[in-house]
């Protein structure tokens, strides 16, 4: 029945334990009758027939003392503390004597002992079947042959204080106690008999609760360790069983004799004779010993971990992390567990990587051991051909396996299921980089896949665990272009929702709208890229974007006030573009630029030249290219509206340059003016043969540019055409305002034929009458200035050479009769009252009366000294006088050439002085 | 764990029908492709919540085989309710459907509620036995019926809450003595306050879990 057994492994390695001193095979127990064994704290104990008591240590030292005069029969060793507990008999009968040995407590070179008591159970001395001590060292459990259960309480160690009172009467011998804390308080004590199991709740008045009809033989009882919640194991021909307090666990079907139950770290050592299934008589061993097997089972992961026979196996220790078996031919194996690597290797030979991985888990293997299990796992399976639980495995690799290595292996198209499977678990351990997301969209693009596809993509709401723009172009390019739409919206990746909504889909409305939405400087920018093409879509709505985004731009979904202008903390900051950055868009589209342009205008007179430029350049243009008269005519005004509009900041020359391109005569003829360019009217005029113009703009701007009236003459004087008129009123006008000689007048009418005298005479006549007349004043000027100048020069003569009679006899000041002392001047002469002279006169030299008189002379010429030389003074007025040569006479008279300055000051002194 | 009252389950059906997988799938929420034999009886516990209390589940898992059946056999004392298994692939495990009846009629309790699972409804492809047929042997038997699927966990949750709804309801109506623990109808225990808040609808544990 081998098929109904658990998978059999060799996990142990068995070795007959050697003596380190002589190497020989330890058998220094070759004469021992043993009774009884027990271990733990690094020491296996055996008791004999004779009542000695050997201790094997770690070095296979074997000590031994006696312990009971006749027999010793059990014996337990407590895991906690170094107390031995042993029952024999000292005396011949049946007397069974407990005896608690403290190991560290030497006395006479044996342990000492420090408890002796008789088990009795009531008044009638049974032999002891089974015993058995808490950890705590407050219970002692004594079962008897008769089916009795003797419970000592208090301290193990000592005889004093401890009380035993019967818990259990049975009928048939008690083959196993074992004791069980559960919780915190409850402690059970299981007792096993012939023919019942029974657990006993000691905490609570000793209730009995009977877990099973049947017993079990004395050996097949032992308690599972943590891993297997501290059940108790007992074993049955049929099966082995576990047992909690209150009922039966489960069951494993070991079918077979057991003769003894062990625990070792999770394993359960059983000792059987297989009986039934072999076909022949029980193999004997040496020495006609029957042969028995022992087998250790992992109960957690369900196999056999060793299974080897041994003749007459006298009893299984497990000490120091391995298991030593006691055989009947008083010799010790031992049994070495492998270390985990090794058991997995053998594991993985046998392609068993479930195993494998169970086991590694339970005996907590690291992370990095158990990713090389799956690993392993992945690749047999793989091998295998079954590539769906090759990537069930690998995917539990991600995080240390490069993932490189089984994209590789599952790159085959026919893979692309797995592949996808793995990718979505990377993606999930957000582990996957571009590459990975890049080729997961591939993988559902090729599957065509869009459910999964969506899922990816819509119902990712936690952090973006992959490249969203690797995800938004692999969408695209396999042309999944709402995906790559909704990834592009969510994630705000602006341009590449454009992109997508422009270049594929083309929804423009919709691009558009989504541009409405973006904060300013995005829409901004995004608009500059796709203007174009949204203008040649959907003219109207961009137009209309336009506007918003540059006069004063909010997202469309925000609300028109934000909250902080409510609070009025702080203002928000007007947003705004520049309208020229956007003029280009509206290539083809000159009708909505205009209509773009004159909202910016209207909202914003202080808009860039480009811009009224621009727009001047569109009215100009489309005036052009009217051919209905009124709305021509209508079209006209509007340009020229806009040329005189005050705002307009448009650039003068290139308006002009477009003008002219365009004919427009009204905007020329308004930039001139407003450019002062009148030479430029005039020409305009001149070379449009509007003579009318001609005089009028002559007429009007005259005033600011005399020149334009000469070239009025000439253009008109070399008209071929007769145009007298025009003529002569130019003449009138240069001869008013004096703008030109007469030589000049002249010799401009006398370059061309068709100025006839005719039409010069009258202004010849009246020039030359005008100047004769001038000549005839100016000679009369000179003459009597002559006679003048002859006055003085005679009246100073005569002052030098002829005595002055003073005749006066009233005193110039004060008008009364002149007394002495008196002063007399030359000057008329005039004569003072000395007293009346020196209140008056300001100083001794002069004439009060005619000092005045003087010193205004004085100034006048002392003025005329002093300005000849601010020679700019002399050239602006030089310049600015009508008659040039005038000026020049005046500083002529002012003595600008006279080479010896006149000091007057001296002259007055030294003439006035000597009048005294 | 604190629980209003303990239901003792019993997985019973022919060998390979997906008892353990099933047990699996409720306890773990897993599902192992390749699984070992079942050899003798395995355990696993789940709580779960009915009209506001919380059950424990505590389920037995049988070994199918039939060397077993013996060993098995003493399991059925003591249940509330028994899932029978069969595979709609494999028409010999529905045909032996009555055997499998009669053996927990006969050792367990009258009351135990018993419910049909046909096993692995993934495999529709290699399906043998109709639905149909299933629920006629349930009705014949008055039986509850349910098609499940372990490895997709189809059905596997409602299979063993309709069970205990089924158990819980005849609690209800007085049809079990919830005194009489052969029953397999155990009440909580008298827990304090401050343990009751822990531990609602854990996942029970693996075999020889925590039984009390």
């Amino acid at each position: 029945m081998a098929f109904l057994q658990w998978r059999r492994f060799n996990f142990f390695d068995k070795e007959p334990v050697k003596d380190p001193a002589t190497d020989q095979i330890f058998d220094q127990l070759k004469d021992v009758n043993v009774s009884a064994c027990t271990s733990g704290r690094g020491q296996l104990i055996v008791g004999d027939f004779e009542g000695n008591l050997y201790f094997i240590n770690r070095q296979m030292e074997l000590t031994a003392f006696r312990a009971y005069e006749i027999r010793v029969t059990h014996l337990l060793q407590l895991k906690q503390h170094n107390l031995l507990i042993s029952i024999g008999e000292d005396e011949p009968g049946i007397n069974p004597l407990i005896k608690v040995w403290n190991l560290e407590k030497m006395e006479r070179g044996n342990p000492a002992c420090t408890r002796l008591t008789r088990a009795i159970p009531g008044n009638k001395p049974t032999p002891v079947s089974a015993f058995t001590v808490h950890e705590n060292l407050n219970f002692m459990a004594v079962g008897f042959e008769n089916g009795i259960v003797l419970l000592y309480k208090g301290d193990v160690t000592r005889e004093r204080h401890s009380k035993s009172r019967i818990v259990y009467e049975g009928n048939k011998c008690v083959t196993g106690l074992a004791f069980k804390t559960q919780g915190k308080q409850d402690l059970f004590l299981f007792v096993v008999t012939e023919n019942s199991t029974v657990a006993i709740n000691l905490t609570a008045k000793d209730q009995q609760t009977l877990l099973e009809n049947t017993g079990a033989s004395i050996g097949c009882i032992t308690m599972s360790d943590a891993s297997q919640d501290n059940q108790l194991v007992i074993g049955r021909q049929d099966a082995v069983y576990f047992y909690q307090p209150d009922g039966r666990g489960p069951c494993l079907a070991f079918e077979g004799l057991k003769l003894q139950l062990h625990w070792f770290r999770g394993y359960l050592i059983i000792v059987g004779r297989e009986s039934k299934t072999l076909p022949r008589a029980p193999v004997l061993g040496p020495h006609g010993m029957e042969m028995n097997t022992v087998t250790v089972y992992d109960i957690q992961n369900k196999f056999i971990a060793y299974s080897a026979p041994y003749p007459q196996v006298i009893d299984v220790l497990c000490e120091s992390g391995s298991i030593f078996i006691f055989t009947g031919d008083r010799k010790l194996y031992q049994l070495q567990e492998k270390d985990t690597q090794s058991k997995l290797e053998m594991l993985f030979k046998k392609n068993n990587y479930a195993l494998a991985i169970s086991l590694a888990k339970s005996q907590q293997l690291d992370q990095d051991g158990l990713i090389d299990i799956f690993t392993q796992y992945g690749d047999h399976l793989y091998s295998k051909g079954d590539h769906d639980g090759a990537i069930d495995q690998y995917i539990k690799t991600i995080g240390k396996l490069e993932a490189s290595y089984v994209i590789r292996k599952f790159l085959d198209a026919q893979r692309i299921h797995n592949l996808t499977k793995y990718l979505q678990a990377l993606h999930m351990s957000q582990t996957a980089t571009e590459e990975h997301t890049t080729l997961l969209l591939n993988c559902y693009t090729k599957l065509k896949d869009v459910s999964k596809l969506d899922e990816f993509i819509m119902t990712k709401n936690r952090a973006v665990d992959f490249d969203v723009e690797t995800a938004i172009n692999v969408c695209r390019q396999s042309g999944y272009c709402a995906h790559a739409l909704a990834l592009a919206e969510k994630h705000r990746k602006h341009e590449h929702y454009l992109k997508i909504q422009i270049e594929d889909i083309k929804d423009y409305q919709k691009a558009l709208q989504y541009i409405g939405k973006l904060d300013f400087e995005s829409a901004e920018s995004n608009l500059k890229q796709y203007g174009k093409v949204l203008m040649n879509e959907v003219p109207k709505q961009t137009t209309e974007l336009l506007k918003r985004l540059c006069t004063d731009y909010k997202p469309t979904d925000k609300p028109l006030i934000d909250q902080n202008s409510l609070d009025g903390t702080l203002p928000s900051k007007i947003q705004k573009a520049n309208a020229e950055e956007f003029i280009h868009i509206f290539v083809n589209n000159s009708s909505k630029l205009t209509e773009f342009l004159e909202h910016m205008i209207e909202v914003q007179p202080n808009s860039s030249n480009l811009v009224y430029n621009t727009l001047l350049e569109l009215y100009l243009h489309d005036m052009v290219h009217e051919k209905d008269i009124s709305t021509r005519v209508d079209r006209e005004r509007k340009t020229l509206d806009l040329l005189k509009n005050p705002d307009a900041n448009y650039d003068i020359d290139q308006a002009l340059i477009l003008c002219q391109m365009n004919n427009f005569k009204a905007g020329i003829l308004y930039l001139y003016e407003k450019a002062h360019l009148y030479q430029q009217i005039l020409r305009y005029h001149m070379e449009h043969l509007e003579h009318l113009h001609v005089i009028e703009t002559c007429k009007k701007f005259g005033q600011q540019d005399p020149q334009l009236w000469i070239q009025a003459l000439s253009y008109f004087a070399c008209k071929e055409e007769y145009c007298k008129s025009q003529l002569m009123e130019v003449l009138s006008h240069i001869d008013k305002k004096n703008l030109l000689p007469p030589l000049m007048v002249i010799q401009i009418l006398a370059h061309h034929s068709t100025a006839t005298l005719s039409v010069v005479k009258d202004y010849i006549v009246r020039h030359l009458q005008l100047e004769n007349d001038q000549i005839a004043e100016d000679e009369r000027l000179i003459k009597q200035y002559r006679e003048d100048t002859e006055k003085k020069r005679t009246k100073i003569e005569e002052l030098k050479t002829s005595a002055k009679v003073f005749q006066a006899s009233k005193c110039n000041i004060c008008s009364h009769s002149l007394e002495l002392p008196s002063v007399h001047f030359l000057c008329e002469p005039h004569s003072y009252h000395q007293h009346c002279f020196e209140s008056y006169a300001e100083n001794d030299m002069e004439c009060p009366v005619c000092a005045p008189e003087n010193r205004k002379i004085m100034d006048i010429i002392r003025a005329q000294e002093q300005s000849k030389d601010i020679h700019e003074f002399f050239h602006n007025q030089l310049e600015r006088a009508p008659d040039g040569f005038s000026v020049v006479a005046d500083y002529f008279g002012r003595g600008v050439f006279n080479k010896v300055t006149l000091i007057t000051d001296q002259h007055s002194k030294t003439s006035n002085a000597s009048t005294r | 764990m604190s629980y209003a009252y303990l239901f003792k389950y019993i997985i019973i059906g022919d060998t390979g029908v997906g008892k353990s997988c099933l047990l699996l799938q409720f306890t773990d929420k897993r599902f192992q492709p390749v699984h070992d034999l079942t050899i003798g009886v395995e355990f696993g516990a789940r709580m779960i919540t009915i009209d506001g209390k919380q059950i424990k589940l505590q389920i037995w898992d049988t070994a199918g085989q039939e060397s077993f059946r013996s060993i098995t056999r003493s399991y059925y004392r003591g249940a509330a309710g028994a899932l029978l298994v069969y595979d709609i692939t494999r028409r010999d495990t529905f045909n032996h459907l009555t055997t499998w009846l009669e053996d927990a009629r006969q050792h367990s309790n009258s009351n135990m509620v018993i419910m049909l699972i046909g096993n692995k409804s993934d495999l529709e492809a290699r399906r043998e036995v109709k639905k149909e047929e299933g629920e006629a042997f349930a009705r014949e038997h008055g039986l509850i019926f349910m098609e499940t699927s372990a490895k997709t966990a189809a059905n596997v949750e409602e299979a063993f809450i309709n069970t205990a709804k089924e158990i819980y309801q005849k609690i209800q109506d007085g049809v079990f003595d919830i005194n009489n623990e052969a029953n397999g109808i155990k009440i909580g225990p008298q827990h304090s306050p401050a343990s009751q808040s822990l531990n609602v609808g854990g996942s029970g544990g693996n075999q020889g879990g925590n039984c009390c």
